[in-house]
């Protein structure tokens, strides 16, 4: 067999896809062509490079794309956010920026939220325009999220906002931003709910980072714009998933 | 590798679809050009483009970083808005705009890799074959620079059409022969064997061609 010959087979060879006669010509005319040999380990290069490859499958969800355009816009209607973030020179510059600009807004509810949180134990702000209106458009309604009565016993000094996106599928996006949000216990799980009366539907789950500030994405169906109050509770992941069995973390509410 | 034929196919049908906001013109910008763009009134389309050219590495490469779907999905929500944001930042002739991309990418990454929850998340069945759980041993920064190599290998897959994709996604990860695959796809043999060797000598021009240096990364 002739190099000509060879050459075509040698990547399916390196991949190990030949038929049987056709691996053992190979092999034959390898024993003797040292040039066929550096070609085949050159190949091997490339079988060994992609086994760092993401795996072929892993797509990122169609819905992400609206997602972020969405965001964008919502940025654009209130460009503070992106002159913030120019005024760092540098990517890494940038990445602090952007973060310490996040922590600031909290850093200015704290002033605000403690004697709320002491006296009424539940604050409600609702800024924006409230899911009805949040159709292909992009007003932005955020919601306080502050500790239950229970939670706030120990005044632990953390709280969070619930912003809510409308997304082109119908679905609304909640970005849960949390600031000191500890760690739930050990084999426990928060989870958000939208609730009305005795019904609830849940956001997802999530866990938290405790110090610091915490950012989960989550999604509702459009049915819970009809469920105006927000609920952060924490479940242990063996015991029943009843509402008797979670406690009450963190709570908003709607207008 | 486990990942089943059907995924493979399916996967790369959706690869090929594209968004509708995206304009022919936009189609053939290079990255640098939509950089630019992101500045003017065009910034969905181009910013629409650059998210068909690159969000299946940054996902892909999140995925193996972080080894958590929803993560990744931050990761590339998060990315593409600091691409829009520090568009002004971006100089290209400190390199190219993947290198910058990356960057971005590992910036990102590292910050949610130290915000990651410690303990391992459970996954369904059908996402097993990409939850790729990390060492807890390992430092932050060493499992985010040993994406670079992900990244590299992922845009010189992206670099190849549709076809001799193909035949790399079966061949390789589905573990298909040749003649497999020319039963399953109905391409002649003989054309299969070409792509293969076509796609093998592609991805090692690549692969070479693509700036390698560390230097370049930091």
């Amino acid at each position: 067999m002739k190099c000509a010959e060879v050459y075509p087979n040698l990547s399916a060879f390196a991949l190990g896809g030949l038929e049987p006669a056709e691996t053992a010509e190979v092999r034959h005319h390898l024993a003797s062509c040292s040039s066929c040999r550096k070609e085949l380990r050159e190949l091997e290069e490339v079988n060994h490079a992609l086994e760092a490859a993401p795996s072929p499958s892993a797509d990122p969800p169609v819905y992400l794309r609206d997602e972020i355009l969405a965001r964008v816009r919502a940025e654009q209607l209130s460009p503070s956010k992106k002159e913030e973030s120019e005024e760092s020179s540098s990517l890494e510059e940038h990445s602090r920026s952007s973060r310490t600009s996040r922590f600031n807004r909290f850093k200015g509810l704290r002033t605000i939220l403690p004697s709320v949180a002491a006296a009424a134990l539940v604050a409600i702000i609702a800024l924006g325009v409230f899911f009805g209106f949040l159709r292909e458009e992009a007003p932005v309604a955020t919601i306080q999220l502050v500790p239950t009565p229970q939670e706030a016993g120990g005044l632990k000094g953390y709280w969070g906002v619930a912003e809510i996106r409308p997304q082109h599928s119908g679905n609304q996006q909640v970005e849960l931003k949390l600031n000191n949000f500890e760690e739930p216990k050990p084999n426990s799980y928060y989870e958000l709910w939208f609730v009305s009366g005795d019904r609830r539907i849940s956001a997802g789950s999530f866990t938290s980072v405790g110090k610091g500030e915490t950012r989960v994405l989550l999604n509702v169906p459009p049915e819970a714009s009809n469920y105006h109050t927000l609920l952060i509770t924490e479940k242990h992941i063996d015991k029943d998933p009843a509402a008797s069995n979670e406690e009450v973390a963190l709570e908003g509410e709607m207008p | 590798m486990n990942i089943a034929v059907r995924d493979l196919l399916d996967s790369d049908k959706r690869q090929r679809s594209s968004h509708p906001v995206m304009s022919r013109r936009t189609d053939r910008l290079s990255d640098e050009q939509l950089m630019t763009n992101l500045g003017g009134v065009e910034v969905e389309a181009a910013l629409s483009e650059l998210y068909d050219r690159y969000s299946r590495t940054i996902f892909g490469v999140g995925l193996n970083i972080l080894g958590d779907r929803s993560l990744a999905e931050e990761l590339v929500q998060e990315v593409y808005l600091k691409v829009w944001r520090s568009s002004h930042t971006f100089d290209r002739s400190r390199g190219s705009f993947s290198t910058w991309l990356y960057r971005v990418t590992r910036s990102v990454a590292l910050d949610l890799y130290r915000k990651r929850a410690h303990r391992v998340r459970p996954v369904s069945d059908g996402d097993s074959h990409i939850a790729i759980i990390r060492d807890s041993s390992a430092e932050p920064q060493e499992v985010v620079d040993e994406s670079w190599l992900s990244w590299r290998v992922s845009r010189a897959l992206e670099m190849l059409d549709a076809p001799h994709r193909e035949v790399i996604d079966l061949a390789y990860f589905g573990g298909l022969t040749q003649r497999e695959i020319s039963e399953r796809t109905g391409v002649p043999l003989g054309t299969v064997k070409t792509r293969t060797a076509s796609a093998y000598k592609r991805l090692r021009k690549e692969l070479s061609v693509q700036d390698t240096s560390r230097a370049a990364i930091r």
